[in-house]
């Protein structure tokens, strides 16, 4: 199954998740600086997600819901 | 007679009233509250790279009672809800299945992690819902059904379930035996078509993903509704394709769903949803909820302290990053063993902790192996194993945890040697490695996902074309075996469990020399 991960191809086993997908990107660790994984269409991910052939996944910074309040 | 006559035509006036009403379209509300991937991850959790403790099947339920008591609601689940967690798993679901009648769902969609258990349990977990499972396109397990259809307030609405047709391989394949997963697409049209009529609204509960489910609304005409699940989508207001709103409501219990529709006859003139997070945070609990909730937690304290085998020597976890050890021998035998492969390689960073002489008890295991791993094979060339044992040895003086412990194969390194010519001779079941000779190799997922580095495993997964299923069994060019739905400490345990006694030694397989 090919994905991909900020448009880099990533080939993983079926039944690999979108966490397999960062880790194979090298991008799971950046994770723990308030970055998530979001579809191509902006939602979030769950690192458990199921990933479909083609699906294209980006690493971002979290829109912090108090941050978009304080402003 | 002529009060008579006031009063005949006021009720005629009030029927006519009632009458145009219904006829222009009386606005009737309705709520769906949905889950998904809800794992078992029953009380608060600290998700990965968060400081917020999040989730907790107790708010949650209160939330959606509370939710519930507004308008007409339906409770539902898109799926995998039975299997994920220790609090789930060592109950083999029952635990989940018990928390999900007592806030009264009133329906769920079989997710693939559902058959993880095999068919057996699944069938017992189905007999105690106190709602329907549904499986639409699963064809040979008789207790699912298609579709159930609800009466809300005087509102019918048809509920379809719908699975992955991947099911057969995002668990393990012998879960899946004597089982058809039809086309959810082709299931889901004949289903519509069939309800279009009898109902005024018509739900896919779908675990399908979300990028399924998008293909699904825009091929399919008359779904009003798709709750969906599997790819743990956070789908913070509901989606619009053509006529259908689709919402997912992330994972792991972190969030409730909301969707609020308004009909007008038989027509939904309004959507509007969103997610409620769920935490500590909201402070109200379900007290029912969270006394089974604490009741099984206690009974998971329980269990983590039987003894599922004895120890004859000490098992030595803490060296699992230098040298080859008998407890990383042991697991990476149990590994090679059970994917039926030649040889099995695992990173000693994934080995935590050490067993010491003596009773073994569930606690020991899961400290040992607290990662949720499952075993995958491959088949990697001579020269890709041992590319594999070079980047396993490429940085033993920080001990990294990329250190390898191996079985099926034994092999010198000398660590004064430059990372990438640090390995010497290596011998497979007692015969020097053939460079172009492929082995069958057993690992887990993380290493195979690329993990500490490893790249050879990728390099054979990026090669390898389509695989079948055979006799219940994956058999493809490059990837020989894969069980997503059972983590590697559960194998260990079960592997103890039928010796009894385990006394695994130092046998060599790792050396230092020249």
């Amino acid at each position: 199954m090919r994905v991909y991960v900020n448009d880099q191809p990533i080939d993983l086993l079926l039944g690999m998740t979108v966490r397999h997908a960062l880790l194979r990107a090298g991008l799971l660790s950046e994770l723990g600086s308030g970055e998530s994984p979001f579809d191509e269409w902006g939602n979030e991910l769950g690192l458990d997600g199921a990933l479909a052939e083609g699906a294209r996944i980006y690493v971002r910074m979290r829109r912090e819901k108090r941050q978009v309040e304080n402003h | 007679m002529k009060k008579a006559l006031s009063c005949f035509i006021r009720v005629v006036s009030f029927l006519v009233l009632i009458f145009s009403a219904s006829a222009q379209g009386e606005v009737r509300e309705i709520r769906i509250l949905h889950v998904n991937d809800f794992h078992g991850f029953a009380t608060p959790h600290r998700p990965f790279g968060s400081q917020e403790p999040a989730g907790g099947i107790a708010y949650l339920a209160a939330l959606a009672e509370a939710l519930r008591n507004e308008k007409p609601s339906l409770l539902l689940s898109a799926g995998d809800m039975i299997q994920g967690s220790d609090w789930a798993n060592l109950f083999q679901g029952k635990s989940v299945v018990e928390v999900m009648n007592r806030m009264r769902f009133d329906g769920m969609v079989v997710g693939n992690h559902e058959f993880d258990f095999g068919q057996k349990v699944l069938r017992q977990r189905i007999g105690e819902a106190r709602f329907p499972v549904l499986g639409a396109n699963v064809e040979g397990l008789e207790v699912l059904k298609p579709y159930t259809i609800q009466d809300l307030a005087g509102i019918r609405i048809g509920i379809i379930g719908v699975v992955t047709e991947d099911t057969p391989v995002t668990t393990h394949p012998s879960n899946a035996v004597g089982l058809r997963f039809l086309a959810a697409e082709e299931t889901v049209r004949r289903y519509v078509e069939s309800l279009r009529n009898r109902v005024e609204v018509v739900v896919v509960l779908s675990h399908l993903g979300l990028y399924a489910d998008r293909l699904l609304a825009e091929r399919v005409k008359g779904i009003d509704v798709i709750v969906g699940g599997h790819s743990h989508t956070k789908v913070e207001r509901p989606l619009r394709i053509g006529e259908t709103v689709l919402v997912q409501a992330w994972e792991h219990g972190k969030a409730l769903g909301v969707l609020d529709l308004a009909l007008e006859g038989r027509k939904i003139v309004s959507a509007r949803g969103h997610l409620e997070i769920i935490s500590p945070a909201l402070g109200k609990t379900d007290e029912s909820v969270e006394a089974l909730v604490l009741s099984y937690q206690k009974k998971v304290d329980e269990l983590l302290e039987e003894v599922v085998g004895e120890a004859e020597n000490d098992l030595d976890g803490e060296n699992v990053r230098k040298r080859e050890t008998n407890l990383g021998n042991l697991i990476a035998d149990i590994l090679r063993e059970r994917a039926g492969a030649q040889v099995a390689v695992i990173n000693g960073g994934g080995i935590r902790r050490s067993i010491l002489k003596g009773p073994i008890r569930l606690r020991d295991v899961y400290g040992a192996l607290p990662f949720d791993n499952y075993i995958v094979a491959v088949r990697l060339t001579g020269t890709q194993l041992r590319e594999t044992l070079e980047h396993g040895v490429s940085r033993i003086e920080e001990e990294a945890g990329r250190f390898p412990q191996v079985s099926g194969l034994t092999f010198t390194f000398n660590p004064s040697e430059p990372p990438g010519r640090r390995v010497k001779e290596i011998l497979v079941s007692g015969r020097p490695i053939v460079l172009d000779q492929e082995y069958v190799v057993a690992t887990h997922d993380f290493l195979a996902a690329g993990g500490d580095g490893y790249r050879a495993f990728g390099e054979a997964v990026k090669s390898s074309k389509d695989f079948a299923l055979i006799g219940g069994a994956m058999k493809g060019e490059k990837l020989v075996y894969s069980n997503p739905g059972q983590w590697l400490r559960d194998v260990v345990i079960e592997f103890i469990r039928s010796r009894g006694k385990v006394s695994p030694l130092l046998e060599g397989r790792i050396r230092e020399g020249k």
